[in-house]
């Protein structure tokens, strides 16, 4: 693993998260705002599970799971809210 | 000390181990089918949901994220070290992150006793009970990693054998408990 990877991957997950605070308290709730916030919260999801977790080295199955864990979550909350 | 090579490209063996990963999927679609009701309801009280959100505070859950990235962090450098062999740092990192998660449990601590000052409590309204079973919950399961994580602090500590797989199991655990706060967090704290 590269030296600094990890670090790297922090630093854009606390950018996301100061994002997602900004996203939130900038605009009133919409669409665009909801489907923004939980998009940026999916990424930061994929970042701590990738890389994190080192789900990057694991088996094909075990990626497309999450992501298919994501997409259903994330879709219902954003079909029900919209 | 032994650490022995796993092959996660096989399926049977993602980092953590196919148990474990059953049990973080187990739990993600629990929070998940959770956050989904919680949604539901809102449609038939936004105004409450919404009033409810007001009364919470986004700097504290922000924060709570921030703490509990790092620590998710010094976890993954402490597994790092680890396959490394340089247990010193693998230990000193594993510090920081039992650290990490003693700042969350106490600012959740704080932000729980302010709402308890104002008499908000799990019957308040709907979002409320929400919001106090779901965080409590996952406040239970940082417990549970943090007492796990002592252990392995403990054994790394005295020098006694730690293989690889369970180390890796322990940190899967407390990262699983990040992947649950990331879905907490947006959905509770920022949604109504």
């Amino acid at each position: 693993m590269k030296k600094n990877l990890l670090l790297t991957v922090w630093i854009v997950l606390i950018l996301l998260t100061i994002s997602t605070a900004l996203v939130s308290n900038l605009t009133i709730a919409t669409t665009v705002s909801t489907i923004i916030i939980l998009v940026l919260s999916a990424i930061k999801f994929l970042g701590v599970s990738f890389y994190f977790m080192e789900m990057r080295s694991a088996h094909i199955f075990w990626k497309y799971s999450i992501f298919i864990y994501l997409f259903v979550v994330i879709g219902i909350i954003i079909f029900i809210l919209k | 000390m032994k650490t022995a090579q796993i092959n996660t490209k096989n399926i049977a063996y993602p980092p953590g181990g196919i148990l474990l990963w059953i049990i973080i999927f187990l739990e993600l679609f629990t929070f998940g089918a959770a956050l989904i009701a919680m949604v539901l309801y809102s449609k038939d009280e936004p105004e409450v949901f919404h009033t409810s959100k007001l009364l919470l505070n986004t700097g504290f859950g922000a924060i709570n994220t921030v703490f509990l990235l790092t620590s998710g962090f010094f976890m993954a450098k402490s597994v790092e070290s680890f396959k490394e062999n340089d247990l010193k740092k693998a230990t000193r990192f594993l510090k920081f992150t039992m650290f990490g998660g003693v700042l969350f449990l106490l600012l959740k601590s704080v932000e729980y006793y302010f709402k308890l000052e104002l008499g908000i409590t799990i019957g308040y309204n709907t979002f409320f009970s929400f919001y106090w079973m779901l965080t409590l919950f996952h406040v239970i399961h940082v417990l549970v990693g943090l007492v796990i994580l002592m252990f392995n602090y403990i054994s790394l500590k005295r020098k006694a054998t730690i293989i690889l797989e369970d180390f890796e199991a322990s940190a899967a655990f407390w990262h699983m408990c990040d992947l649950i706060w990331l879905l907490l967090f947006p959905v509770i704290y920022l949604l109504f």
